[in-house]
């Protein structure tokens, strides 16, 4: 396959309307028979005029059913994606050039724009103003009606556009324009008829929030009433290079680094969060990034992500990502307060990752057994606070900072300890913690508010050596990236309990030593695809040394669990 | 070697009866070899009294030019070009590709010379994060 083509610019998806139609055909051959194929819906592309929309009857490179068609014939699996945001990668944020009328700005105050793989660059439009709406709303019911028309059984994913400024994660909703501003007026003649004053800016900001939420709630909604059957969910994907200040640095001679792009996609793998680097140029994704990409956000991760196959709750023969803490957000903050993120960067780097809620399914339970649980007080209702005390029951590590916890859920905690006879152990180190154990599960309470601006490292490794986690302890520089996987045991392996293989990548121009000491759980079976690199064992675990660009996968057998 | 400012100007604003002066904020600072790390940037801007410097704001143009100076000098740049947001967005406006994105500056930027010639020219990519 042409990775990284004008048409296929990365993570399997195929931009249609960059090639002529007559070289479609050609252009899937060369697309790897298994890999799922993602088509991007460039909704401006198909607007003839302001009413009416072309699915090829003018334009055969509109003609989407064809599209489809030889996509089928070659049996290829293809999903659509439909933005529900500007999309950084097409011309106008993909607005339709009739409808493209007020250019979004970003929270800096500079216009949202975005250099794509070919260097141009692409102006986002406000997606506030009532037009964009309409037409975007307009195009969803004609491909709606045309897709159920011409029959074709593909899943339709929306997409929600984001880019990464510093740490934060921004959608390309976020727009402080005219268009936002007349928009929001209007939100506030709606929802409070009788008039409000705003007198501080705090709250000004908070209703704001309101209105972008409920903005994006409505792109989700209409997209997902006109596209019925075929409808699959959204995803929010970060677009690698697209924030303003990226924009900016990838316009300069020296433009952004590979070990940036290292850093945004670690932490975006970190957030649970899917990346797109649809916009990075051949000279941006050279040496280890294409290879970091596929690794990690290549098919399998694609498959799981879009719901073409799920993991089940026992291990089998592929790999899958393997991480030991799941985090569950909490609100501003609060994790960052208490002391949990630093710790886990330090100690647990890759090895956590964060999601919004953790999925109540039986095969979402089983294979995330071994997951140490957080769980924060100022997100939990009733229905998350009774999955996570069941999670305990099941024999899982829970761990819950009361913090902000409403009280009825406090007073069912205490009746939960009362009516399970459970032994409660109270610790006092710098906050009132409480422990207890059924079976294999473990809960740990605290208050985590108390922990605010103290040194907090001893506090989290003691409930870390509470909790008792068994991992190879992995000793590299900060410039070093490397992530973990896990399968069952083969018919050729030894008889481990587990194989784990760790992928390590140096994108500096710096040679690089890794340390990684097994701990007596560990066996080193084997170097996988070494490139500029060496690993020798050692009588603690292995040492490899990372040339610049160098990377290298290392496979261990685990054992004896105790 | 140059260096670029984009700046945002807020005007004064009276709310519940505090009122908060004009000011200029820095939004980018940069150079063709990266941005200039913001640990750099507050140091220098802490030798003004009137600035906020963990905010990167100043009471008039003057003080930010000055600051521009200050930075440019320890980096040894010999001018800075600065550029208001609206400028910028004047100029992104009217840029197709990355070429044009890079002339915005030439164009619309107003360039301030180093009045303290350097003596640390070869340090100035190390300082860039």
């Amino acid at each position: 396959m042409k990775r990284g083509s004008e048409v296929s610019p990365g993570e399997q998806w195929f931009f249609y309307w960059k090639t002529s139609a007559a070289l479609w055909e050609s252009q899937i051959l060369e697309l790897p028979r298994d890999e799922v194929v993602f088509l991007p819906l460039n909704w401006g592309f198909h607007a003839e005029n302001q009413n009416q929309w072309d699915f090829g009857e003018i334009l055969p490179e509109r003609d989407l059913f064809r599209l489809a068609s030889l996509l089928t014939q070659h049996n290829r699996k293809f999903t659509w994606l439909i933005p529900l945001t500007p999309s950084p990668f097409l011309p106008n944020g993909g607005i339709p050039v009739t409808t493209a009328r007020t250019l979004s700005l970003s929270p800096s105050g500079t216009h949202l724009a975005c250099l794509d793989h070919e260097g141009r660059l692409h102006k986002m439009f406000s997606w506030y103003e009532p037009k964009v709406f309409q037409a975007w709303a307009g195009f969803l019911a004609a491909f709606g009606t045309y897709i159920a028309k011409r029959k074709i059984k593909a899943p339709v994913w929306g997409a929600q556009f984001f880019y990464k400024e510093g740490s934060e994660l921004i959608s390309f909703l976020t727009d402080s324009s005219v268009a936002f501003e007349q928009g929001f007026s209007r939100y506030l003649r709606k929802s409070h008829p009788e008039g409000i004053e705003i007198s501080e800016p705090a709250r000004e900001a908070t209703l704001k929030q309101d209105f972008s939420r409920e903005v994006n709630e409505l792109f989700k909604v209409t997209a997902e009433a006109a596209l019925g059957p075929f409808w699959a969910g959204s995803q929010e994907i970060c677009v690698l290079g697209a924030g303003p200040r990226d924009t900016l640095e990838r316009g300069l001679t020296s433009g952004r680094t590979q070990l940036d792009f290292f850093q945004d996609i670690f932490e975006l793998f970190t957030k649970n969060i899917w990346v797109s680097s649809s916009l990075l140029t051949h000279e941006e994704k050279k040496d280890l990034l294409p290879k970091a990409l596929v690794n990690h956000f290549g098919q399998n991760a694609a498959e799981e992500k879009y719901h073409y196959r799920m993991h089940q709750g026992e291990l089998g023969q592929d790999w899958r990502p393997y991480s030991v803490v799941d985090v569950v957000s909490a609100r501003g903050d609060a994790w960052e307060k208490n002391g949990l993120f630093q710790f886990l960067e330090s100690n647990l780097r890759w090895l956590y990752s964060v999601h919004k809620e953790i999925p109540f399914t039986t095969d979402a339970i089983e294979s995330s057994s071994h997951k140490i649980k957080f769980f924060h007080g100022s997100t939990l209702d009733r229905t998350a606070f009774g999955q996570m005390l069941k999670l305990f029951l099941m024999g899982q590590r829970v761990v819950l900072d009361k913090s902000g916890l409403p009280s009825d859920l406090e007073k069912r905690l205490q009746v939960f300890f009362i009516e399970n006879n459970l032994k409660v152990q109270n610790v006092n180190y710098l906050t009132s913690i409480n422990l207890t154990d059924l079976g294999d599960g473990k809960l740990i309470t605290f208050e985590g508010d108390q922990l605010s601006g103290k040194d907090t490292t001893e506090f989290w490794k003691n409930i870390f050596r509470f909790i008792r986690m068994t991992l190879p302890e992995v000793i590299m520089d900060r410039e070093v990236f490397g992530l973990w996987n896990i399968r069952a045991t083969g018919n050729s392996d030894l008889n481990y309990l587990d194989v784990r293989r760790i992928n390590l990548y140096n994108p500096t121009s710096y040679k690089k030593l890794v340390t990684i000491r097994t701990h007596k759980h560990f066996a080193f079976m084997k170097m996988v695809d070494p490139e500029r690199a060496q690993a020798k064992s050692t009588p603690d675990g292995v040492q490899v040394e990372l040339l610049p660009n160098g990377t290298v996968a290392l496979d261990f057998g685990h054992f004896e669990e105790n | 070697m140059s260096l670029h400012l984009i700046y945002y100007f807020q005007s004064s604003q009276n709310q519940n009866e505090s009122w908060t002066p004009a000011r200029y904020k820095v939004v980018h600072f940069f150079g063709d070899e990266g941005f200039v790390p913001d640990a750099k940037l507050s140091e220098l801007a802490k030798s003004d009294p009137h600035a906020d410097y963990s905010d990167l704001t100043f009471l008039s143009l003057d003080d930010l030019k000055s600051f521009a100076n200050r930075v440019a000098g320890d980096l040894g740049s010999e001018s800075v070009r600065l550029l208001s947001v609206q400028d910028y967005n004047i100029g992104l406006d009217g840029a197709r590709d990355r070429k044009e994105l890079k002339e915005i500056f030439v164009k619309y930027g107003e360039t301030v010379e180093t009045l303290v010639p350097s003596k640390k020219k070869g340090l100035f990519g190390k300082l860039f994060s």
